[in-house]
């Protein structure tokens, strides 16, 4: 327990520190899209980590908190309820695992009525064949990106209502073939009953988001104790072109969104991260659990340089005073 | 965002897209004196487009008893009401800045609810209406205000009520369309019909949010928000059972109390109508001026007018049909000699009628209506299809015969 709480402050100290740092880098004008702002490492993992949340492996693995934000650019602008996301990353056998978590009162997982809006997360990377880091605001021509979309209610699976509300009295269908499930024979992909609960998209530009011809994420979530936890698992190599490219000792880009179905947050409605580095270390993960030492260490200078700063300038100001 | 020209409020307004609507229009008219709720519209629909599952709670056409009833419950209320929220006091009408052409109603000098919505969280001001709102569609049927002891006589009903039928409007601006994210939703260039592009809908059910009138809806079973299609088949003329020629679509046709007419309009690059004479729809929302549009101060132009119900209080049938009511309850009180011929093509077929001759007949009748003499001629009007051929030809006098007295006692 008491190491538990050290963890936690050391993560802490570290998340204040980058955070100071993203803010001198954005104030220096460096792009903050080239995101030397947060680090997620992905060790590798002594064991296959698989879809649980809860499997043993990611004990280990260090959390990254990545701060969010709301969506107020452009419409459909909103959310912003999620603050963060609690992100770790693993691989096994050439395969990336990231596994997301966060705070949610309530577990939104039906899009059954009207009113009911289905919690969700989605991951974002740069495609592989991006010339540069993509704007984190569904890529550009020359940088597309590829998003993996966790929905609860797909996981959930998905249903008639009349599997729902089993004491409904229905006279009868005449038919039920596809043909009547209008989107699902238009090929929607969300109307297909076996839809996985994890979706592959493309996009090369705002508002030209795409299901991706290839499907080849999986993942899984669970609710407890007020919070989701979701696992993805990609192997590195992906026939998709405009997927992300993964191998070991790779480095790329991640940002993050969540999706509060209660709050009716739904598209451009969400709490979303900026880009930060996400790297697969060659290493197996460190024994006993760690910290992010390489944020703790880039904190641990700007908190010497601001206290620097600070001691120059109140010298400066000690002097001018004097004059 | 971009200005449009909506002729119903006689103004210029907000609009997410430009103007460059579509070259034809869907257009009906409805005549709310003649409904008799019986529902075979409601039917029509339903058991040609919404019988399967997840459309249980679906019904693209309804027929609602007004003041009380709505489908979904309190629809108008709750639009009225925020959008009052939104502009104080401010939602009125100067009926007197009139154009007969660019603003035959007047002037809506209050907002749109394209103009009380920020244009970046929302695009059109709404809300979803919850399950249970649609649960019970033809919630308060019959129900009148009252039942006054000296029964009713008019110009106002003391205890009133009215049906109120109901489609997509098929809006010259629609707010499903100016609301989809995904830019799901379009409206088709050759006929106007707004459609759902079912496999981009992702249902965000922003459209359901933002149809003022609440006619995109929810289908869980497929996760997509669906909606009036317009018949588009009949419309455009691919149905097999048309032949070839634009026929109305299936509630319009089924109606037994022959209330309905649709057609398609010629419309400008602003969506005002094209000056077309002989077109019955053209007549009756433009010349006659006896039908008007449904809450036009919504906003989005909607494309079905009605003839409003004489026996019903003014201030509130203004308030649903903007303050052409008065003028159009007078003009159709005392139709001239041609209203009363064209309102005779109502049903008289299922083909579009694009066009009408009038072939003079013989007086027949006369009557008194509130102190005015009116003399009845039977006239006989000939519908035309687009090239100009007859399709149908009806008399005023509708024929009767007499069953012979032996017959009686079979
Ligand atoms: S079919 Fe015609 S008369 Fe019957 S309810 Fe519908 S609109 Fe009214
Ligand atoms: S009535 Fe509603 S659903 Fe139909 S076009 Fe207008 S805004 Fe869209
Ligand atoms: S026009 Fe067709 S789809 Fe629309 S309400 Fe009428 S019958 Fe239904």
């Amino acid at each position: 327990m008491l190491l538990e709480l050290v963890k936690r402050r050391r993560i802490a100290v570290g998340v204040v520190a980058v955070l100071a740092l993203a803010g001198v880098l954005q104030f220096t004008n460096t792009n903050p899209a080239v995101s030397q702002t947060l680090y997620l490492t992905a060790y590798e993992s002594g064991k296959d980590p698989g879809l649980n949340p809860s499997n043993g492996a990611w004990k280990d693995a260090v959390a990254v908190r990545v701060p969010l934000t709301a969506q107020l650019g452009s419409y459909a602008a909103g959310g912003g309820t999620v603050q963060t996301v609690s992100a770790k990353a693993l691989h096994y056998n050439d395969t990336l695992y990231v596994r997301v978590e966060w705070k949610d009162a309530t577990q939104d997982d039906a899009s059954t009525r009207v009113e009911d809006f289905s919690d969700a997360v989605a991951l974002e990377f740069p495609a592989k064949t991006a010339s540069t880091v993509p704007s984190v605001c569904m890529g550009q021509a020359d940088a597309g990106v590829n998003i993996w979309h966790w929905r609860a209610d797909s996981d959930a699976g998905l249903k008639d209502p009349v599997e729902i509300y089993t004491g409904a009295s229905v006279d009868g269908y005449p038919s039920t073939d596809t043909l009547f499930y209008t989107a699902r024979a238009a090929g929607n992909p969300y109307a297909n009953p076996d839809l996985g609960a994890v979706q592959t998209l493309v996009s090369q530009a705002f508002g030209q988001l795409t299901t991706s011809t290839v499907q080849d994420v999986q993942g899984k979530g669970a609710w407890a104790n007020d919070a989701w936890a979701v696992v993805f698992a990609r192997p590195y190599t992906s026939e998709g072109p405009d997927h992300a490219g993964f191998g070991a000792g790779a480095r790329t880009d991640i940002a993050f969104a969540v999706w509060d179905g209660s709050q009716d947050e739904r598209n451009g409605m969400k709490s979303a991260s900026q880009f930060i580095t996400l790297s697969i270390a060659g290493a197996k993960v460190p024994g006993g659990g760690g910290f992010n030492s390489t944020a703790v260490i880039l904190g641990a200078a700007m908190l010497i340089g601001f206290t620097a700063l600070g001691i120059g300038l109140g010298v400066y100001g000690y002097r001018e005073g004097k004059r | 965002m971009p200005k449009v020209y909506n002729w119903q409020l006689g103004r210029e307004m907000d609009y997410r897209f430009e103007g460059g609507a579509a070259k034809r229009q869907f257009a009906a008219v409805f005549n709310i004196n003649r409904c008799i709720a019986c529902q075979t519209c409601s039917m029509a629909c339903k058991s040609t487009w919404t019988f399967s599952p997840g459309q249980e709670l679906m019904w693209w056409n309804n027929v609602e008893t007004k003041p009380y009833g709505g489908y979904p419950n309190h629809w108008d209320v709750n639009i009225l009401e925020l959008q009052e929220k939104a502009n104080p006091g401010g939602q009125v009408w100067d009926p007197a800045k009139k154009d007969p052409k660019t603003a035959p109603y007047g002037t809506f000098d209050g907002k749109t609810i394209f103009e009380t919505a920020d244009g970046v969280n929302t695009m059109a001001t709404g809300y979803i209406p919850p399950e249970a709102d649609w649960k019970a569609p033809n919630i308060h049927e019959d129900t009148s205000t009252a039942i006054p002891a000296g029964g009713a006589s008019l110009p106002e009903h003391a205890g009133w009520f009215f049906y109120l039928q109901r489609i997509c409007n098929h809006c010259t601006y629609p707010a499903c369309l100016a609301a989809c994210p995904r830019n799901a939703i379009y409206k088709r260039e050759e006929d106007g019909i707004v459609l759902i592009d079912q496999n981009r809908c992702r249902g965000y059910r922003k459209c359901v949010e933002a149809c003022p009138y609440k006619k995109s809806m929810y289908r869980p079973s497929t996760r997509t928000s669906e909606k009036c299609i317009a018949c588009y088949p009949r419309v455009e003329a691919s149905d097999p059972l048309t032949e070839g020629l634009p026929m109305e679509t299936r509630c319009m046709t089924a109606c037994v109390g022959k209330i309905r007419l649709q057609g398609l309009v010629q419309v400008d690059a602003n969506g005002e109508w094209i000056e077309d004479r002989k077109n019955p729809l053209y007549y009756l929302v433009h010349v006659a001026k006896i039908a008007l549009p449904l809450y036009p101060q919504f906003g989005t132009q909607p494309n079905v007018y009605y003839i409003p119900p004489r026996w019903v209080p003014r201030p509130y049938l203004r308030q649903m049909f903007g303050p052409g009511v008065d003028d159009a309850i007078a003009a159709y009180t005392n139709p001239t000699r041609e209203t009363l011929a064209v309102l005779q093509l109502f049903r008289a077929s299922q083909r579009i009628v694009f066009g009408y001759r009038i072939e003079q007949g013989p007086k027949t009748g006369e009557l008194n209506v509130g102190g005015q003499t009116r003399e009845i001629f039977n006239d006989t009007i000939i519908g035309l299809d687009s090239n100009g051929g007859e399709i149908v030809r009806v008399t005023v006098d509708e024929p009767t015969a007499e069953r012979p007295g032996q017959l009686n006692s079979l």
